[in-house]
């Protein structure tokens, strides 16, 4: 009894939380969703920290035409099924633009929700191609997973010459997608595939892969996965004794694969969007603001969700903030705009061209390695 | 060679099996209740062993941490979630378990934060031993020794030992136990503690394994041991044991050949699919 009671003190709290809203209708409400919870909670976090610091710049700065903008953060818990209700609630509560902070299974399950309903819906981080081909309220202000295997495979033959690469893939949508792009450019670059294995989400223990890495012996690795399973994956490499370079994905890009991996990641190359040792302002002040803020280093996901805030206000700035229609073309007129993770503009389906970031830990940190930037190599598909 | 280190890594995966298998399999044999939520005594022991390792400084400190607080959650556990259910069917219980398991990951991301937590100086997992080729290091030989040394020990204390045979008379027949004056409570208890020790202390070895402790690292070991003690035929602790070695060797194997096909969790499921339809009675279980 006692339990439906504070239950029903907590609802009626809530209620009047949400009725309490209207009051700050001034301000310009944008849809943001992530993992708050599960699996991929680490990421979620990142996602909203960089979200919440590019609110609060954009808003220092006089906010989008003298009005502020706040956000209106979900969990989607990384699922698919928790997604449609999601994008269903911003649709109803007459939210006119949403960001997906989140990874592809969710994303690319709101994405034809939030076209159906003529809401912009920019895609953070989420590499699945099917996204953008949702309709064209969708936009992505990141690489596809292909294009980053792309790069990747330019980096191995051409920059490091390698020949003879073993692949580790994880075998979700954002592994198969990088691998898919490497293989397709391997050849391009001289680069014979010498084997490949893969491993799940919750794999933390290699051992049967690093002996077969052992065995076949191959010139390089190109591993995918996140901090979570590569950090151990590298780890467990190093510890056996392999020495041959190790080429990782955004996926790291985050300070805790240096914390898991420790002196094993060393040397470990990373394709990404995010340059620490960029000079260009946007980016040194998101990096700056962000450490400033939060206590912790910056990371892709961070850049790639301040990246995505400051697209949807540019979008608000340019088409109004009533009318999603307008706020769409706004969006798809953005040429050379220059955000923490560089220079961007859409194509037609909603993609950018970015020039790719390869970063190298030396002393415990992410350091420029080299750029590529190939608009042939690196060109996202226009449908 | 290459075999033999398929198979060494598969018998290492098989020893953290083993250590999680047996207290599921002793809860289960007592009370015929699938404790799921023994992967949250093993996610605590992991947490509470690499604070206290990162705070001394010594890694040998972390496994006693592990253990007591490990067997302190266990049998609360018992007492608070599984007591009040034992009248209701089994479901019912395994339904809280479960509850609790989700419940719980989400509490250690609200108290150690979403990314985990990795060993300061994690020395056991860079020093490495090699014999011909074969190498392994400090953690995995301790997992081979910890999961020989307790699970021999608890050979010892249910076969030599008065408590013992308490035991096993409980989990024959707790009536007739009880009425030879034997504590039924007591011996629940006392399941609940060596089940959530080893527990705890696998957990410990696993997060130097992986060098990372994180809020769901216990879900799949947890269900993976529910399917190790089906798989033994259920109650049975020496069918438990093969099962654990059998599972981490196939796991080895099949991550290997069968990855392409199938990830390392969905090969362990099929194994456990494909010997019940064969064995329904499981590996050691006898016929019923």
């Amino acid at each position: 009894m006692k339990f439906h009671h504070i239950a029903s003190v907590l609802l009626a709290a809530a209620l009047a939380a949400t009725s309490a809203a209207p009051v700050l209708a001034q301000s310009i409400r944008i849809g943001f969703h992530a993992p708050l919870t599960g699996f991929a909670a680490s990421d979620g976090k990142s996602a909203v920290q960089g979200a919440e610091l590019a609110v609060e710049q954009i808003n220092a700065a006089g906010g989008v035409n003298g009005r502020k903008i706040e956000l209106v953060v979900q969990d989607d818990q990384a699922r698919p099924d928790q997604a449609l209700p999601l994008a269903n609630k911003y649709i109803g509560d007459g939210l006119k633009i949403v960001v997906s902070g989140s990874y592809s299974g969710p994303t690319r399950a709101a994405a034809g929700v939030f076209h159906q309903a003529k809401v912009p819906y920019i895609s953070a981080y989420a590499i699945h191609p099917d996204i953008t081909r949702a309709g064209n309220f969708v936009f992505r202000t990141s690489f596809m997973g292909e294009v980053q295997g792309k790069a990747a495979a330019k980096l191995i033959g051409e920059i490091l010459k390698k020949r003879k690469v073993t692949l580790l893939t994880l075998n979700n949508d954002f592994g198969q997608a990088l691998t898919a792009g490497f293989k397709e450019v391997a050849g391009r670059f001289g680069i014979s595939i010498a084997s490949e294995y893969t491993f799940g989400m919750g794999d933390r223990q290699f051992g049967s892969i690093v002996a077969s890495v052992k065995k076949d012996d191959p010139e390089i690795l190109y591993v995918s996965g996140y901090f979570f399973n590569g950090g151990p994956l590298v780890a467990q490499l190093r510890a056996a004794g392999v020495t041959a370079p190790i080429v990782g994905t955004e996926g790291f890009d985050t300070h805790n694969f240096i914390t898991v991996a420790k002196d094993a990641a060393e040397g470990v190359m990373i394709t990404t969007s995010l340059d620490r040792d960029s000079k260009a302002v946007p980016m040194r002040k998101f990096i700056t603001d962000y450490e400033t803020k939060w206590k912790a280093p910056a990371d892709m996901v961070a850049a790639s969700t301040h990246t995505a805030i400051y697209v949807a206000a540019e979008g608000l700035r340019r088409g109004g903030a009533d009318d999603g229609t307008k706020i769409r073309a706004a969006i798809a007129g953005i040429k050379d705009f220059e955000v923490a993770t560089g220079k961007i503009g859409f194509n037609e389906l909603g993609e950018i061209y970015k020039a790719a970031q390869v970063q190298v830990i030396k002393g415990g940190q992410f350091r420029f390695f080299a750029t590529i930037d190939d608009p042939v190599l690196l060109a996202p598909p226009t449908k | 060679m290459y075999l033999l280190e398929l198979l060494l890594v598969g018998l290492v995966w098989g020893c953290t099996y083993a250590m999680m298998a047996l207290g599921l399999t002793l809860v289960y044999g007592l009370l015929r209740i699938l404790h799921v939520a023994q992967a949250t005594v093993f996610t605590l022991g992991a947490y509470v062993g690499l604070l206290v390792a990162n705070h001394t400084g010594s890694l040998a400190l972390a496994f006693p941490a592990a253990a007591l607080s490990a067997a302190a959650l266990g049998p609360l556990i018992y007492r608070l979630v599984y007591q009040p259910m034992l009248d209701k069917p089994p479901y019912v219980a395994l339904v809280a378990s479960i509850g609790l398991l989700i419940a719980m990951e989400d509490g250690f991301r609200l108290l150690f934060g979403p990314y985990g937590l990795s060993f300061t100086r994690n020395t056991w997992f860079t020093t490495t031993y090699s014999w011909a080729g074969l190498s392994l290091n400090v953690v995995q030989i301790s997992m081979v020794i910890a999961a020989v040394g307790l699970l021999s020990a608890f050979a010892w204390f249910a076969t030599r030992t008065r408590a013992g045979v308490a035991w096993r008379a409980t989990v024959s027949d707790p009536a007739m136990a009880e009425s030879f004056g034997v504590g039924v409570s007591g011996v629940r208890y006392q399941s609940f503690f060596i089940a959530s020790a080893l527990a705890g202390v696998a957990g410990v070895l696993v997060g130097l394994l992986n060098n990372l402790v994180e809020p769901g690292m216990g879900a799949m070991i947890g269900y993976k041991g529910l399917a190790i003690i089906v798989l033994g035929g259920l109650g049975n602790v020496p069918g438990t044991l093969v099962a654990s070695l059998l599972l981490g060797v196939i796991e080895s194997f099949g991550t290997v050949y069968l990855d392409k096909l199938l990830d390392r969790d969905a090969i362990a499921f099929l194994v456990l699919i494909v010997i019940l339809m064969i064995r329904p009675q499981g590996l050691l279980g006898k016929a019923h």
